[in-house]
């Protein structure tokens, strides 16, 4: 089947069987590898990806679905330019260390402050409840989300 | 119809974050998935005559932003909270969790302390049942092959019911249930009980009521010692396994205890009315 | 109650009302749910790689005192990282592997035929194909391919290398493989006796043992005023690495291998390759890259072999990733210990001496073991200064999963062990669990059970400003 979608701003499409994940489709197809399998079930969350402005697994979604629709990937937030504030500060308070589950830790932090830039700990930590690290014990990631959120607040604040 | 011509080999695809991992462990056992995601019969939350609908297709997360859902039935997104992550709460539908039917589906114990009843469409009509009817065992529900679960409706009366739902997992985030308890009652205006209702997740076959325990209580003053009664008539209602999450007996216990408080908060919160 | 409900749907709920409801505030919708919108940079797309400057954080390291950052955490948060499973090459192809379901079976026979004809498939591969069916880091017990007897459920027993990862998958069904069950064994202490099945008959379990000696013991705890016993147990832990083990081998028209791997010891691996493939180090080329979590679990080759054997018999790159469920089962993990402690003391707390027996649960195959019952050989009696010390550790095998190197090779169990060891005496003794720790904590220059002359011995101090800085003493009052 052709799914037809929007990945990162660009119209994208890729014939592939029915049983094909939109992580498949995104990692094998599309050749964007930000996205991790981790565990394939839906545990993990390495393979986060932005659906329609939402966090979703995509080990879960199936590709035919996210058909018609927009997706955004840890390749679609830097410009040629600038970083992310997330993969800013993610990169500056070592927030990363394997680095594995960094594309799906930042791509939920994205979601959640694209909603809610000043979270409180307790929703940053909520919100990040899908996505694992073992590496990294996550008090630097939550540090590196709050103050992506500073940023992006005073940011905004100023435009 | 498609579902009713290829029953055997045909599923119905919901949010997927189970039957998309079903597929990948066994690809052989499906060779049609009819996605019901996106139909808007089967999707929607609103207030009608008889109550609050619930589309079967509403995921988690549109639960948890409903300003009606969070206004009468506060309980249903604490449940709905408990689900998964963020990310599978963003797939996964209320309608989904309960066609799963596993023992210790989230979103069971506090639409049964609401008396919601199903609908359930299929090639020769529509029925309504109650929600407790609705499951027979481990995943296994009435559910006939042509058939599909349409929408939830929490009874009018029921909205605004002082409730409260307790999940105990082994953490926070991410993890089954090792029991769930929500409890639901009126107070009269003698101050005694008035309709409880105790639903237990993850100590029977499916999840269940403890009906022996809201009998106890029923008409009873909400004293430290009638609660805690009502707690242990619960825990002999109950058929809890050994699992590698938890041995039957503390599932036991925690049945109790969790009960206890559950029904406590309830009659907190029907008096503070 | 009916009334109630309409006015509330009437008044129709604004936003802002929401955070007042009485909900716990992880329930609280936030106030402003209107999406922004995703940011795109579709008028100025991404070309990779970025030419950025260097944070000034990165700049400044490497100093002492100063934060440090990660050479390469840029390129983690942008999703560059080029991880195994990221890598592909032209015409590449997936094996999967077929594992045993049995924890101890003898293989009777292991028929193919039919997955080869199955759609996609290329290749399979059984044991004995390989040349040299066996490796490890320490003892060789270890095959490949199990083709004789399987040791464990787990133990892969054939290979499918196919067009894609799904049609490898469903060729794996088709493989009949015939077993006879033998008896099997999963507790260490039921492995030691005598009449245990045996893992690698004929064999003893025991593979391993360890003995440290100083002092007399016995004569010790006869002049204890008191003398403590307690077993302690730990359990089987997996590592998880978010990134499951990934290797794509190459097997060129000269003979030459090379092999992508997320092994973290190419040198070691490329050892154990030459054995297997049965050719000379200087033919194996092994790279290894960024590595997704290793914890000690990605210490020895695992399906390495398989592939470079699948890529010469099909011509292609041959990709083999793990699925969770692989690493769970097959992948190694954290040794189980049953340790039995017995300490004598005087009443003032003063530790006299100490006997002490760990056995090791060794799972199915040695792996690490011989380096974790070292490390937790001399570590068991703990940082203390014991005149009198017995320490007997030993290995054994069981039809478990096999256990090899984690984080601390077998220094965290003997730390559990020794350290809940001392808070029991400590309060069986009346004496305050700190105080018990520095009446006996080594001293500079004390001498370590192996007979090491200890220099910069900080331990007291390092527990008395622990201790003053969160608060013991007010928090035991
Ligand atoms: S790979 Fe999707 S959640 Fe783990
Ligand atoms: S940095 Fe390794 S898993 Fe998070």
């Amino acid at each position: 089947m052709i799914v037809k979608l929007k990945v990162n701003g660009e119209i994208r499409s890729a014939d592939v069987s029915p049983e094909t994940t939109l992580l498949k489709l995104l990692r094998e197809h599309l050749n964007l590898t930000g996205a991790k399998l981790g565990c394939d079930v839906g545990d993990c969350g390495t393979c986060t990806v932005i659906v329609d402005g939402k966090s979703v697994n995509s080990c879960l979604m199936l590709a035919g679905r996210a058909s018609g629709r927009e997706v955004t990937t840890i390749e679609g937030l830097a410009s040629s330019e600038q970083l992310h504030p997330l993969q800013e500060t993610f990169e500056e308070l070592g927030a990363l260390q394997c680095g594995f589950c960094g594309p799906g830790m930042i791509i939920s932090a994205k979601a959640l402050l694209d909603k809610n830039p000043e979270p409180t700990v307790f929703e940053v930590r909520d919100a990040l409840s899908g996505n694992l690290c073992r590496c990294t014990g996550y008090t630097k990631i939550i540090e590196a989300v709050l103050d992506a959120g500073r940023i992006m607040s005073t940011a905004e604040a100023k435009s | 119809m498609l579902l009713a011509e290829n029953t055997a080999r045909a599923r119905a695809l919901a949010g997927g974050t189970d039957l998309v991992v079903d597929l990948k462990h066994a690809p052989g056992d499906v060779d049609l998935l009819v996605d019901v995601s996106q139909l808007p019969e089967f999707g929607g939350i609103g207030e009608t005559e008889e109550g609050l609908r619930i589309g079967s297709m509403v995921t988690f997360s549109e639960l948890m932003a409903s300003p009606i859902v969070n206004q009468m039935t506060p309980e249903i997104v604490a449940a709905s909270h408990t689900v998964g992550a963020v990310q599978t709460r963003n797939l996964g539908t209320i309608g989904g969790n309960l066609v799963t039917c596993v023992p210790s589906a989230d979103s069971a114990p506090s639409l049964l302390a609401l008396d919601a009843i199903v609908t359930i469409a299929g090639s020769d009509g529509k029925r309504s049942v109650p929600l407790e009817k609705f499951f027979v065992g481990p995943r296994k529900t009435i559910l006939e092959p042509h058939e599909l679960l349409v929408e939830i409706l929490i009874p009018k009366k029921n909205l605004g019911k002082p409730s409260h739902f307790i999940k105990f997992g082994l953490r926070k985030g991410q993890a089954l249930a090792l029991v769930n308890v929500a409890a639901a009652l009126y107070l009269n205006d003698d101050g005694t009980v008035a309709e409880p209702r105790i639903a237990l997740g993850a100590v029977a076959p499916t999840p269940m009521f403890a009906r022996k325990a809201e009998a106890s209580l029923d008409g009873k003053k909400p004293d430290e010692e009638n609660l805690l009664e009502a707690a242990r008539v619960a825990v002999s209602e109950i058929k809890p396994i050994d699992d590698f999450r938890a041995s039957a007996n503390y599932r036991r216990h925690l049945v109790q205890t969790l009960t206890y408080r559950a029904l406590k908060r309830s009659t907190e919160i029907a008096s503070e009315h | 109650m009916a009334t109630k409900t309409k006015e509330v749907l009437e008044s129709k709920v604004k936003d802002s009302e929401i955070e007042d409801l009485t909900a716990p505030d992880n329930l609280k919708v936030p106030a402003k749910p209107a999406l922004k919108p995703v940011v795109v940079p579709v008028d100025k797309p991404v070309v990779y790689p970025l030419d950025l400057p260097e944070s000034e954080i990165r700049l400044r390291t490497p100093a002492v005192g100063q934060r440090a950052s990660r050479p390469d955490g840029r390129l983690h948060g942008l999703g560059q990282t080029q991880y195994i499973d990221d890598m592909t090459f032209p015409h590449m192809i997936f094996a999967k592997i077929l594992r045993s379901e049995h924890a101890h079976a003898k293989i009777l026979s292991i028929d193919t035929s039919e997955a080869e004809t199955m759609p996609g498939v290329l290749a399979t591969l059984t044991g004995a194909e390989i040349p040299v069916n066996s490796f490890g880091p320490t003892l060789q017990d270890q095959p490949v391919l199990a083709n004789e007897i399987v040791r464990h459920a787990g133990d892969g027993v054939a290979a499918v290398a196919a067009l894609t990862e799904q049609q490898a998958s469903d060729a794996l069904s088709k493989i009949k493989v015939k077993y006879k069950p033998l008896p099997a064994v999963f507790d260490p202490l039921e492995a030691i006796k005598d009449d245990a099945p045996k893992v690698h008959a004929p064999r003893s379990n025991i593979y391993a043992s360890k003995t440290i000696k100083k002092g007399d013991v016995e004569k010790a705890l006869k002049k204890s005023d008191q003398v403590f016993h307690k077993q302690f147990k730990t359990q089987m832990v997996e590592h998880v690495p978010l990134e499951p083990h990934s290797s794509v081998a190459m097997w060129d028209a000269n003979g030459r291998v090379t092999i992508y791997s997320s092994l973290g010891r190419i040198t070691l691996g490329r050892d154990d390759l030459a054995r297997t493939l049965g050719k000379p180090m200087n033919k194996i080329r092994l790279v290894g890259t960024i590595v997704g979590g290793n914890f000690g679990g990605k210490n020895e080759i695992t399906t390495e072999p398989i592939l470079a054997i699948l890529s010469k018999k099909t011509g292609r790159p041959v990709k083999g990733t793990f699925t969770r469920g692989d690493e769970f089962i097959s992948s190694t993990t954290r040794h189980p210990f049953v340790m039995d402690y017995t300490t004598g003391v005087k009443k003032d707390g003063q530790i006299l001496g100490r006997k002490i027996r760990l056995v090791l649960d060794g799972g199915s195959y040695c792996s690490w073991t011989s380096t974790t019952l070292g490390k937790g050989g001399i570590l068991a009696a703990g940082p203390y200064d014991i005149a009198n010390l017995l320490v007997e550790a030993h290995a054994v095998y069981t039809n478990k999963t096999t256990t090899g190197a984690m984080r601390g090779f077998g220094a965290p169990q003997v730390c559990f062990a020794y350290e809940s060891h001392m808070d029991d005496m400590a309060h069986a003794l009346g004496i305050d669990p700190l105080e018990m720790r520095l009446r006996n904590a080594f001293n500079e220059g004390s001498v370590s059970p192996t007979g090491q002359l200890l220099q910069s011995v900080a331990i007291k101090e390092s527990l008395q400003q622990a201790a003053e800085r969160f608060g013991w003493k007010e928090s035991t009052k």
